[in-house]
């Protein structure tokens, strides 16, 4: 079915568009569709295959979607948050475990940090542990990473950590997490600078202030290609790479910043080993396209310390979507996550740009990223942006691409075809 | 070119592809004589699902403002060329015109068209507007010629055939072949006519239509176009205009420099003479089909998909050329596979 021709959706101020996508189901997740940027597949001990979903915002914690037929999504779980003052934004699977992070609106509220959970019956989870991360200048954990089944690298704050700025409130941990039921930290490393009572001077702050995101961590990925790297978004601070060889003393090696003059949020960087590529994206995070430009970048890291950027992924300019509601720009992309329920590709980058929709490109020749693939769903009814958020992707080994909505169209899942 | 940043998931023609279209356009390219209700199968085709976002490109020579007013009426937007013959002297406004579509097409000024229809002249060669398709540098990146479908009308077709060469080169560059009108002919003469679209070009599906009423996969699919070509072709067939048409079959793998150096001298030497030259090969240590497309003097890059649709993988590459025998295509590339492995006759 193309969007297109017929949808249940409402139609929006704008022409959807499925080009070499084929929507073939989207679900509302039960009225709570605002969906965040964790998303992870699980084949359940039943052989079930189980997408698990973080939400954007409060009430909901996550959302287990039974996927084994794409075209029949079944709700399986949702379960509440226990605070209408927290977020659980980012989710992993690592087998049957899960860790989801837990972030408060401000600092020194509770419970902010992550919790484990056994999900070997998805319709039931149960807690193994919750780690707390809360304290007077931190608002918890916004993103994590959990693959190996052993390590948790995530974007914290810590009750022992107080910020320069408090918009600098979480930085890069590593928790060890091969004793489920006692999590501990392992290691840990912020931007010097960020934290009162370093010897380096502040960080210099992105001068509007609406542009000033922090200069914290984003995304934290690590790969057992190079376990001994930590391939870290560091929001107004741009991006590192980072020697974890000793998890208690992480050192960068590199970094790259494309901002000024950009507007910054670096969000995540997804190292292609075998092409020494880096695609690094940007998040937009204010409406009308007023951060223009939010973008997906490649990287050319033959040489690890000397990062360079040779290209971009083209995206329309922002003429025909800053007035449609909501971001327009980068945001997530597919991770190659090292699971074997993920796609690994190094030829497509897959990315989510809210009102832009979902865009595939073929990035073979690197110095030419190509757009080979588009969805932008109509606007979802009830969305107070008026037009698709879309958020967060994730495909899985079968090439099924899975794609959220920020705030009320739920889950869409796709095909792709070309 | 020293590749900086290969993938090893990259076959040896790059990024392997679902199907040949790729991430390409769709392209239909209807071709006919004038009155031969081209125009009213366009008409029908847009009213089906399968027609549904197809943008119209037509070319008015010879039928101003008529076709014009139909096709308007019917799609949401049309790109009409307003200098005449599309084979000669407007392929540069097709260009344009194909450009312009998608650059408004992502600014959201027409509609998210996902096919592109071109309505030639009827007096139209569809070789040059293939060849503004055959490479990457013209439309080849974007765009990819799905299928050409000709139509001849049964009343006055066999009459047209004789003496028009442009009327033949249409039946003979055809994917599908579309008889016309045939509730105004009698039995006989459409047997006739059939026989002889059969005689020009073998290897193309005849289909009857009244009224442009026609399946409408006829515009969207091309035998031979996005999977190989199967049993029931027929191996030769000499034209008058002197040209062949033939198949270059092969079961085992093809090495490909001694074909691609095959294929090098073929256009240097006769590239004019290589009307359309089209398959999938059986490339040795390739995983899928490769496709070739060769139009004159112009070769689309190979592109390898990523699987066969079967467990068929004989070679098949279909050759419409003038005054170049199957054999002398036989013979070259056996000389330059003994010359590339160093065997002696």
């Amino acid at each position: 079915m193309s969007v297109t021709e017929k949808s249940p959706l409402a139609k929006g101020s704008y022409e959807p568009v499925a080009w070499n996508f084929k929507l073939l189901a989207q679900h509302e997740l039960q009225g709570f569709g605002g969906m965040g940027e964790g998303m992870s597949i699980q084949i359940a001990p039943d052989g079930r295959r189980i997408l698990w979903l973080a939400h954007e915002s409060a009430p909901k914690n996550f959302t287990a979607v039974d996927v084994s037929d794409p075209r029949k999504p079944k709700v399986v779980v949702q379960t509440d948050l226990p605070q209408p003052h927290m977020r659980s934004n980012s989710l992993e699977i690592t087998d049957n475990i899960m860790a989801v992070a837990y972030q408060t609106r401000k600092v020194d509220l509770k419970p902010a940090g992550f919790e484990l959970f056994d999900i070997s019956v998805p319709e039931n989870p149960k807690s193994i542990a919750f780690v707390d991360c809360s304290g007077a200048h931190s608002r918890g954990v916004h993103q994590l990473w959990f693959c190996d089944g052993e390590y948790i690298h995530m974007s914290s704050g810590a009750p022992d950590f107080t910020p320069t700025h408090p918009n600098d409130d979480q930085f890069y941990r590593i928790f060890d997490v091969r004793n489920l039921s006692k999590p501990t930290e392992v290691g840990r490393w912020w931007l010097p600078g960020t934290r009162v009572g370093d010897s380096t001077p502040p960080p210099e702050r992105h001068p509007k202030p609406l542009l000033d995101r922090g200069n914290r961590a984003h995304n934290t990925n690590v790969y057992p290609n190079r376990p001994d790297r930590c391939y870290l978004a560091y929001i107004d601070a741009g991006m590192f790479i980072m020697d974890i060889s000793d998890k208690s003393n992480p050192k960068p090696i590199s970094r790259w910043d494309n901002s000024p003059p950009c507007t910054g949020f670096t969000h995540t960087v997804l190292p292609l080993f075998d092409r020494n590529l880096l695609v690094v994206t940007d998040e937009s995070t204010i409406d009308n396209a007023a951060d223009w430009p939010k973008l997906i970048w490649i990287v050319d890291a033959r040489d690890e310390k000397h990062l360079l950027p040779i290209s971009t992924c083209p995206l329309p300019g922002p003429e025909g979507y800053a007035n449609r509601g909501g971001r327009f720009g980068a945001h997530n992309i597919h991770e190659n996550t090292p699971r074997p329920t993920a796609w690994h590709s190094d030829q497509i980058v897959i990315g989510t740009f809210f009102n832009g929709g979902l865009r595939a490109y073929d990035i073979s020749n690197a110095y030419q990223p190509k757009e080979v693939a588009t969805f932008i769903a109509p606007a979802p009814s009830m969305s107070p942006a008026k037009s698709i958020q879309m958020n967060d992707v994730f495909v899985d080994e079968r090439e099924i691409v899975y794609t959220v909505d920020r705030f009320a169209g739920g889950l869409y899942i796709l095909e792709m075809d070309f | 070119m020293l590749e900086l940043f290969p993938s090893r998931a990259a076959g040896p023609f790059g990024r392997r592809l679902k199907h040949a279209r790729g991430a390409r356009i769709p392209v239909t390219i209807v071709t006919g004589f004038l009155g031969a209700g081209k125009t009213t199968l366009v008409r029908r085709f847009l009213g089906t699902p399968e027609g549904a976002g197809t943008a119209v490109v037509v070319n008015e020579f010879g039928a101003v403002g008529i076709d014009d007013a139909l096709i308007r009426s019917s799609v949401d937007e049309v790109a009409l060329l307003g200098n005449g013959c599309l084979c000669c002297t407007s392929r540069t406004d097709l260009q344009l015109t194909l450009r312009g579509l998608v650059s408004e097409r992502e600014f959201g000024t027409v509609p998210q068209f996902r096919r592109v229809l071109i309505e030639t002249s009827g007096l139209a060669d569809p070789g040059p507007i293939l060849q503004t398709f055959a490479t990457d540098r013209a439309l080849g990146g974007e765009f990819f010629v799905e299928v050409v479908t000709t139509l001849v009308d049964a009343v006055s077709g066999l009459a047209t055939l004789d003496w028009s060469a442009e009327a033949r080169k249409q039946v003979i560059l055809a994917d599908r072949l579309v008889i016309s009108k045939i509730d105004l002919s009698s039995e006989e003469a459409i047997a006739q006519l059939t026989s002889r679209l059969a005689a020009l070009n073998p290897r193309a599906p005849i289909v009857t239509a009244v009224d442009g009423a026609l399946d409408p996969r006829c515009l969207t699919e091309a035998e031979g176009t996005t999977m190989p070509v199967h049993a029931g072709f027929v191996g030769e067939s000499a034209h008058t205009d002197d040209i062949h048409s033939f198949v270059l079959n092969e079961a085992e793998p093809i090495a490909w420099q001694p074909f691609e150096r095959t294929m090098e001298t073929l256009i240097a030497l006769r590239g004019s003479d290589l009307l359309r030259v089209k398959g999938f090969l059986n490339v040795a240590r390739c995983r899928g089909p490769v496709l070739v497309q060769v139009v004159q003097h112009l070769a689309h890059p190979p592109l390898e998909l990523a699987s066969w649709p079967d467990n068929d993988r004989e070679s098949r590459l279909v050759f419409i050329t003038r005054n170049i025998a199957p054999k002398q295509v036989t013979a070259l590339l056996q000389a330059v596979r003994m010359l590339a492995t160093g065997a002696s006759t």
